[in-house]
C-alpha cells in the first residue's frame, strides 16, 4: 500500500514535467511531421494533403543543398576551432602561462562568448564593411589591399565571413570548458612525465589529450548539433544573401515560412533539421554508454 | 561552441500551435463584418502597426490619445512593432485566426493575401469611390488597396521612389538632370570622371535594387501584360520587356553604381549621398525629411527615374504605393474600427502627418507650404501627375515571385547569372504560386 502510495505520488511530482514537454516539445515536433505533408500557409484556410511533394521539392532545391552544405561546412570549421585549436589554447593557458596571466587571459578569451550574438553580429558587420570596415583597411594597411572585398555582399565569401565570426565568439568558450578538464587531471601523470624525460608536446599528447576524451566528445556532439542549428548570426549579418549562397537549414526554412508563405516545404525542412540533430543525439547517447561499460 | 540556437524553430513551433489552436479545421470565414457607425462609442479596439520606429510611433500614439479623449468609453490597444517582426506577427495572428480589429498591411498581393483568405473587411460601402469618406482620398491611393473590384484598405500615407540630387555636386561636374535614361548613363560617366561616385546605392537585403527594377518593368513591359503576370493566377513573365528591364538595370549599377553594392546596407549608401561623395541617390519619399535635416545641409532636389527610349511600357506610372490599414473580417467591432480610421485620416490628422513625421498623406489637399518643405509639396504634384503607382515589386507580386527577383537580382548584381537566368527563376516561381492559388 505504502510503495503504491509512494508510486503515486511520484507520478504526481512528474507529471506537470511530462504535460509540459509533450504540449511544448512532443505534439509540435509529431504536428510538424504531419503538416509537412501538406501544402498550407498562414492565410490558407485549408491545407491540401500533397504526400511526399514537399519532401520531393525539398531534395531537388538546390537552395536546400546549397544550405545543408553550409551546415556542414559551419560543422567542420567548428570542429577544427572549437575541439582542436581550443584544446591547444587550453593546454597552453594551464601549461606556459604564468598564474597571475592566465586568469586574465581565461577572462578575456570568455568575454566574446558573453556577448549577445546580435551586438555582435551587428560589430562584424561594421567590421567586414566594405567602404569603412576594419578588415579592408588593415589589408589595405599591410599590402595586401588587394584581398579586400564585400566580405558579406560576395557570394564566395559571405558564409565564411560568418563562420570566421563565430569561430571568434565561440573558441574563448571552449577553451574554459577544456581549461576546466585539464584541471581535474592529477599533477603527478605531468611529474612522472617530466622525470621520464617528456617534454610538452609529449605531455600534451600522451596525458592531456586522452585525459579530457570526455569533454572532447562533449563538445564535438554539441558543436556539430550547434552548427546544423545555427540561425542568429546568419539571419543578423546576411539573411542568406547574396543570391542565397550563405544560407542555412534555419535561415532557409525561416524564409520559406515567413517570407516565401510556404509552410509546408518549411515544415520539411524543420523535420530534415529535426533528423540530422536527433541522429547526432542519438550518436552521443550510444557514445557516451559504450563509454560507461568501457569503464 | 556554437551553442544551440532554436529560433526558427521555435517560430514554426509557435505557428504551429498558432494553427492547431485557432484555426481548428479553417475553414475560411466569408465574414461580413458590420461596418455601420455604432450607435454609442465604446468597447475596446486592438491596433497593430509595423511603426515601432521611434521617428514615426509617437505619431499613431498620439491619435489614439486624441481618439480616446473624445471617446471616453473606448479603449485603444495600439501595439507598434518593427518591420521585419510585423511580418512574423501578422502570419501568427493570421494562423490563429485571432487577428486585431485594424491592422497593417502594404498594398499589392501582401494585402490581398488575407482578402483571399476571408480576413479583410471589404470596406467598399465605406470607403469606395464616390462614398463621402472615399472621395477625401486621391484615387490611385485607394486604388491600390483594391482586389476584384472592390476596396479593402485605407491608405495611410502616399509614397514614390525618386531620384534624389545634390545639386552642388551635379554643377561641380557640369552634369544637368538627365531626361531620358541614356542621358543618366552619361551623366553617371561625367560625375566618375569628376571623381565622385554618380549613384550611392547599397542592395545588402536586396529590395533596393528590387525598386530599380519595379520602375523599369512598368517602363519597359506594357501594363496590361504587367497586370497579368503580378496577379499570381495568371502570372507567366515571358515577355522580352522583363529580360530588358534587367540588363538596362546591369548597365546602370555598372556605370553609375559599384561592385559592392550587395555588401552596402542602403544606409551606408545613404550617408554617403549626405557627406556630397555621391551625386544622386534613389529613395522614398517618406526619406525626404533625412535630406532636409542634413548636417551640414545640402542643397537637394529630385527627378523621376528617366525613362528609356522606346520603352514599350508606361512611361508615367511612378513606382510607390502607399501603405494602409486593413479592417478584421471578423471584428466585432468593425463599425468602431471604421470610425476610428475616418478619425485617423481627417484632415487635421492628415495635416499632421506631413508635419509630424514629414510623410505625404493621401488625404487630398493635406500638405501645404504651411506643414511641408518645398520638395515634398513638388513630390506631391508630381504624384499627381502620376496614372498609377507601380507598386513595389515585392510586394505587389505573390512571395514565391517576389523572393526569386530578390536572390535572382543578387546574384545578378554579384556576377552569378545572367538577366535571362533570373528571369527562368522567375517564371518557375511563378509556375508554383499559380499551382497554389489554383
Amino acid at each position: 500500500m505504502g510503495t503504491l502510495l509512494t508510486r503515486w505520488r511520484t507520478w504526481l511530482w512528474v507529471l506537470p514535467a511530462v504535460a509540459l514537454l509533450l504540449v511544448f516539445v512532443y505534439y509540435p515536433i509529431v504536428d510538424n511531421l504531419r503538416l509537412s505533408f501538406f501544402s498550407w500557409n498562414a492565410f490558407s484556410p485549408e491545407p491540401r494533403f500533397v504526400g511526399l511533394d514537399n519532401y520531393a521539392e525539398t531534395f531537388a532545391d538546390p537552395v536546400f543543398w546549397r544550405a545543408l552544405l553550409n551546415n556542414t561546412a559551419y560543422a567542420v570549421v567548428s570542429l577544427v576551432f572549437q575541439a582542436g585549436l581550443s584544446l591547444v589554447l587550453a593546454a597552453l593557458l594551464e601549461e606556459l602561462v604564468g598564474k597571475r596571466m592566465r586568469g586574465l587571459l581565461r577572462t578575456l578569451y570568455f568575454i566574446p562568448a558573453a556577448m549577445s550574438i546580435t551586438v555582435v553580429g551587428v560589430l562584424f558587420s561594421f567590421l567586414y564593411n566594405p567602404r569603412y570596415g576594419l578588415v579592408n583597411a588593415a589589408l589595405d594597411a599591410v599590402g595586401l589591399g588587394h584581398l579586400g572585398r564585400a566580405w558579406l555582399g560576395e557570394e564566395s565569401s559571405a558564409i565564411w565571413s560568418v563562420i570566421a565570426m563565430s569561430q571568434w565568439q565561440s573558441v574563448g568558450y571552449t577553451a574554459v570548458l577544456f581549461v576546466v578538464a585539464i584541471q581535474r587531471i592529477p599533477r603527478e601523470y605531468y611529474e612522472a612525465a617530466r622525470v621520464d624525460g617528456s617534454g610538452a608536446v609529449r605531455m600534451f599528447f600522451s596525458i592531456t589529450l586522452p585525459m579530457v576524451r570526455e569533454m572532447t566528445t562533449l563538445i564535438v556532439i554539441l558543436t556539430i548539433s550547434g552548427a546544423f542549428l545555427v540561425f542568429n548570426e546568419v539571419m543578423v549579418m546576411t539573411a542568406g544573401g547574396p543570391d542565397n549562397s550563405s544560407q542555412v537549414l534555419g535561415t532557409w526554412l525561416y524564409r520559406k515560412a515567413f517570407f516565401e508563405d510556404d509552410m509546408g516545404y518549411a515544415a520539411t525542412v524543420a523535420t530534415v533539421i529535426f533528423v540530422i540533430t536527433f541522429a547526432i543525439a542519438a550518436l552521443q547517447l550510444a557514445v557516451s554508454r559504450r563509454r560507461r561499460y568501457d569503464a | 561552441m556554437t551553442k544551440p540556437r532554436w529560433s526558427a524553430l521555435s517560430l514554426v513551433t509557435v505557428l504551429v500551435a498558432a494553427a492547431g489552436c485557432g484555426g481548428g479545421s479553417g475553414t475560411a470565414p466569408a465574414a461580413t463584418a458590420d461596418l455601420s457607425a455604432p450607435k454609442e462609442k465604446a468597447g475596446t479596439l486592438t491596433m497593430v502597426t509595423k511603426f515601432a520606429d521611434p521617428e514615426y510611433a509617437p505619431y499613431f500614439e498620439k491619435v489614439v490619445a486624441a481618439y480616446e479623449a473624445a471617446n471616453p468609453k473606448v479603449d485603444v490597444k495600439l501595439e507598434q512593432v518593427g518591420d521585419q517582426p510585423y511580418k512574423d506577427k501578422i502570419r501568427v495572428l493570421s494562423a490563429s485566426r485571432d487577428l486585431p480589429d485594424i491592422y497593417f498591411s502594404w498594398a499589392g498581393d501582401f494585402a490581398n493575401k488575407f482578402v483571399r483568405a476571408g480576413l479583410a473587411a471589404d470596406l467598399t460601402g465605406v470607403i469606395g469611390p464616390g462614398t463621402p469618406w472615399g472621395s477625401t482620398f486621391a484615387p490611385a491611393a485607394l486604388k491600390a488597396f483594391e482586389y476584384g473590384g472592390k476596396n479593402y484598405g485605407m491608405p495611410i500615407n502616399l509614397d514614390g521612389k525618386y531620384m534624389v540630387y545634390n545639386k552642388t555636386v551635379l554643377d561641380k561636374a557640369g552634369v544637368t538632370p538627365p531626361a531620358s535614361f541614356e542621358d543618366l548613363l552619361s551623366a553617371c560617366d561625367k560625375l566618375k570622371a569628376a571623381g565622385v561616385q554618380p549613384i550611392a546605392f547599397g542592395n545588402q537585403y536586396g529590395w533596393a535594387a528590387i525598386h530599380y527594377i519595379t520602375q523599369l518593368n512598368a517602363y519597359g513591359v506594357p501594363a496590361r501584360t504587367l497586370e497579368d503576370d503580378y496577379n499570381p493566377a495568371t502570372g507567366a513573365f515571358t515577355d522580352p520587356g522583363y529580360v530588358t528591364a534587367l540588363q538596362r538595370f546591369k548597365d546602370l549599377v555598372a556605370r553609375c553604381g559599384t561592385k559592392d553594392a550587395n555588401g552596402l546596407s542602403h544606409e551606408t549608401a545613404q550617408a554617403q549621398f549626405l557627406a556630397g561623395k555621391a551625386g544622386m541617390h534613389y529613395v522614398e519619399t517618406v526619406e525626404f525629411d533625412v535630406f532636409t535635416k542634413a548636417e551640414p545641409a545640402i542643397e537637394w532636389s529630385f527627378f523621376r527615374l528617366p525613362v528609356p527610349a522606346g520603352a514599350a511600357g508606361d512611361a508615367t506610372a511612378l513606382t510607390g504605393a502607399p501603405d494602409g490599414f486593413l479592417v478584421n473580417a471578423r471584428s466585432q467591432n468593425a463599425g468602431l474600427a471604421v470610425d476610428f480610421l475616418k478619425f485617423l485620416s481627417s484632415k487635421e490628422n492628415a495635416a499632421a502627418i506631413t508635419k509630424d513625421i514629414g510623410w505625404l498623406s493621401p488625404v487630398k489637399d493635406s500638405a501645404t507650404a504651411g506643414n511641408a518643405y518645398p520638395q515634398l509639396t513638388d513630390a506631391l504634384t508630381d504624384i499627381d501627375k502620376a496614372t498609377s503607382f507601380a507598386i513595389w515589386l515585392d510586394t505587389v507580386t505573390h512571395a514565391e515571385v517576389a523572393s526569386a527577383y530578390l536572390s535572382g537580382v543578387e546574384g545578378m548584381l554579384s556576377g552569378s547569372r545572367t538577366p535571362e537566368q533570373v528571369m527562368e527563376g522567375v517564371r518557375a516561381a511563378a509556375a508554383k504560386a499559380k499551382k497554389e492559388v489554383g
